[in-house]
């Protein structure tokens, strides 16, 4: 059989896949018709309904090998390069072993995402540079992988691709082309890839309480970048939102009696923080939908943001002998008394800050003491008035 | 104790031309109760909010005033101003009593714990004698005192607060969240005692009801100053004129005063006396 006779072969068979997908994929765009509707008006990108999403591992095992086997009569082996207008000259080498390893090896062929290779002699390419090529290549993700497609859509990396910075991550950066794996199966190769870009704070990741836990020890309870920052939504992180967002994102993790309990860490520290001014008015703020930057201290600016360290430790910025330094940031030229003013996340006790304690516990009584006082002395008062009448 | 109450009402009876009202609060009083009233309100419903912050009628009062910033704002700017009527007052007094001008009348004695004990008593029914009370009764002593101490509490530990740099200077910085504790549980409870006890003697009071608008107007009924304060009233109608008139003369019960004297002798303890004598 030569070439363009399986090619023909393939067509036809999928072709008769993609009918049955049709079928039912009527019934969901159907249901989705009044959603897409409004979408439209409101001048959001369109349902993917162009061509049918290609179909899965369901029916194409068989014919699925053989067309990749196609494509690596010629891309199998070494030597056949691709040059770019830009000058730079590409490999087009697929490594067989790596991409049926990869999660897409048993669902997808080589042109359900080269939709433009079907052809043989392929089309001549309109790009002018292999980042081109990959910007315009990212689009065939979306076709299987929306939700989490249009969640890029919000990103910070977006943004700055829309705004012409070409070297923003899309899909393919972070995930790979033809060797993706599963995200969650090496949760520490996920700041490693983060780091390709962002090495300054990876370094400085990899030296924190978290990093050193998973880097070193493997740990997988301690987060890794995109716990707070997200995957694909990932939002820039000094924006006032985010900021307002921080004691929440770390309370993800540091409300979790079950976790902390593991490394004797209080639960306690969200809402003691809360209890305090700074948090008070950081959740005040995010109740109003506060826009401009929040001036209150939230958890990294004490305990760091990506160089967090135990508070034990020498390195810490919470740590007592460093934290008037700490308060002195935004209040001045404040006393080595200041630091106390905050209650370091305890619940006073007879024990840790007495005098907050018993004054406190001064109210207790002494409130329902004057107020019951008061209330029997008006009662009594009605009642005599009853008996009077 | 004789019933003085009785002798002034079958006076009345007899002179029917004797002026209804009684002045009780000069204009400067008024004037420094609306202003007190004022900022309270002001304190409390921005104060409040701030304290159980996390309930939803409390972040809608907070949104609805503007959000935090405002909300301290205003909070602090009212909490000076009351700081400052504070001074007034003390000052005022200070300089009036060591004038000679004015009587610390307001000071508790040994009669206000007896009349309280007495009020008890006629209220469950162990006496069927009130207590008979002068100027202030041990209600009215009661409510300014906890003012009083409560407005030195709140004031104190609102500077703390509002200066904690300062604060800090010199002192442990404990005393920072200790004056947070103390500032926010005082601020509740004086609204609890003005929402449940003030507004109870004020205006839901079967006596007062609908509203007693005394310190508004400054005046006070006959019957009311007959009911509530008689031994002021016999005292005023002894020295032929009331004690907040100014001065001026006018006697308010002129066919009692002669006889008033001797009467207030027996309707008086011992240590109150004192007080009044030179009235």
């Amino acid at each position: 059989m030569g070439i363009h006779e399986t090619l023909t072969l393939r067509l036809g068979s999928l072709r008769r896949e993609w009918k049955k997908r049709w079928l039912w994929q009527r019934r969901r765009i159907l249901c989705l018709a009044a959603g897409g509707a409004a979408m439209a008006l409101l001048g959001m990108p369109p349902l993917p309904v162009g061509p049918p999403p290609p179909a899965f591992a369901s029916g194409t095992g068989d014919t699925g090998q053989s067309a990749a086997e196609v494509c690596l009569g010629c891309h199998g082996s070494e030597g056949m390069t691709l040059s770019f207008p830009s000058g730079e000259t590409v490999s087009l080498l697929v490594d067989p072993q790596k991409f049926a390893s990869s999660v897409h090896g048993k669902s997808l062929n080589c042109t359900d995402c080269h939709t433009g290779a079907q052809e043989i002699p392929h089309p001549q390419l309109k790009v002018k540079s292999r980042r081109e090529y990959t910007l315009a290549q990212y689009e065939s993700c979306k076709r299987c992988h929306f939700a989490n497609y249009t969640k890029t859509l919000d990103s910070v990396h977006f943004d700055l691709i829309s705004k012409g910075e070409m070297r923003a991550p899309i899909c393919m950066d972070c995930h790979g082309a033809h060797d993706i794996q599963r995200s969650g199966e090496h949760r520490a190769r996920i700041s490693q890839t983060c780091a390709r870009c962002h090495g300054e704070i990876y370094a400085s990741y990899s030296r924190s309480v978290h990093g050193k836990a998973i880097l070193n020890g493997g740990n997988t309870d301690v987060p890794v970048c995109t716990d707070c920052h997200q995957s694909h939504s990932i939002e820039d992180p000094r924006t006032a939102s985010f900021r307002l967002r921080i004691p929440d994102l770390c309370a993800s993790c540091h409300s979790d009696k079950v976790r902390m309990k593991k490394y004797g860490i209080s639960t306690n520290v969200l809402d003691t923080y809360l209890e305090d001014f700074h948090g008070m008015t950081i959740a005040l703020y995010r109740k109003q939908g506060f826009t401009q930057k929040a001036l209150q201290a939230v958890c990294t600016d004490c305990h760091g943001i990506h160089d967090i360290q135990p508070t034990t430790g020498p390195g810490s910025l919470a740590m007592k002998a460093n934290l008037v330094k700490v308060c002195q940031r935004c209040h001045g030229n404040v006393s080595e008394n200041f630091p106390a003013a905050w209650l370091s996340h305890y619940e006073p006790s007879p024990k840790k800050f007495p005098l907050v304690y018993y004054v406190k516990l001064m109210y207790r009584i002494f409130i329902p003491f004057v107020i019951g006082g008061l209330i029997l002395h008006i009662i009594l008062h009605v009642w005599r008035m009853a008996t009077n009448r | 104790m004789e019933k003085v109450e009785t002798m002034l009402t079958e006076k009345e009876t007899e002179k029917p031309q004797v002026p209804e009202f009684v002045v009780r609060f000069s204009v400067l009083q008024r004037l420094e109760h609306f202003v007190a009233m004022f900022l309270f309100l002001v304190l409390a419903v921005t104060g409040l909010p701030q304290k159980f912050y996390q309930a939803s009628w409390a972040q809608w009062t907070i949104i609805f005033l503007g959000g935090i910033d405002w909300v301290r704002i205003i909070h602090r700017a009212s909490g000076i101003l009351f700081a400052l009527l504070a001074v007034m007052h003390l000052g005022t007094i200070l300089v009036g009593v060591l004038a000679g001008r004015i009587k610390p009348i307001l000071i508790p004695t040994l009669k206000d714990f007896r009349d309280a004990i007495q009020q008890l008593r006629y209220y469950v029914g162990l006496s069927d004698e009130h207590p008979q009370f002068d100027r202030y009764d041990y209600k009215q002593k009661f409510e300014y005192w906890g003012l009083a101490f409560g407005g030195m509490v709140m004031i104190t530990t609102g500077f703390i607060l509002y200066l904690p740099n300062l604060a800090t200077m010199y002192l442990t910085g404990e005393l920072v969240p200790a004056a947070k504790v103390a500032h926010s549980n005082e601020g509740l409870l004086a609204f609890l005692v003005v929402i449940i006890w003030h507004m109870y003697g004020t205006h839901l009071n079967p006596d007062v009801f609908p509203m007693d608008t005394s310190i508004f107007t400054g005046k006070i009924s006959r019957e009311r100053m007959l009911h509530e304060h008689p031994l002021e009233l016999l005292r005023s109608s002894a020295s032929g004129s009331h004690p907040m008139d100014g001065g001026k003369g006018r006697s308010l019960e002129p066919q009692l005063a002669a006889s008033a004297p001797a009467r207030l002798q027996s309707a008086n303890t011992p240590d109150q006396s004192r007080e009044i004598s030179s009235e």
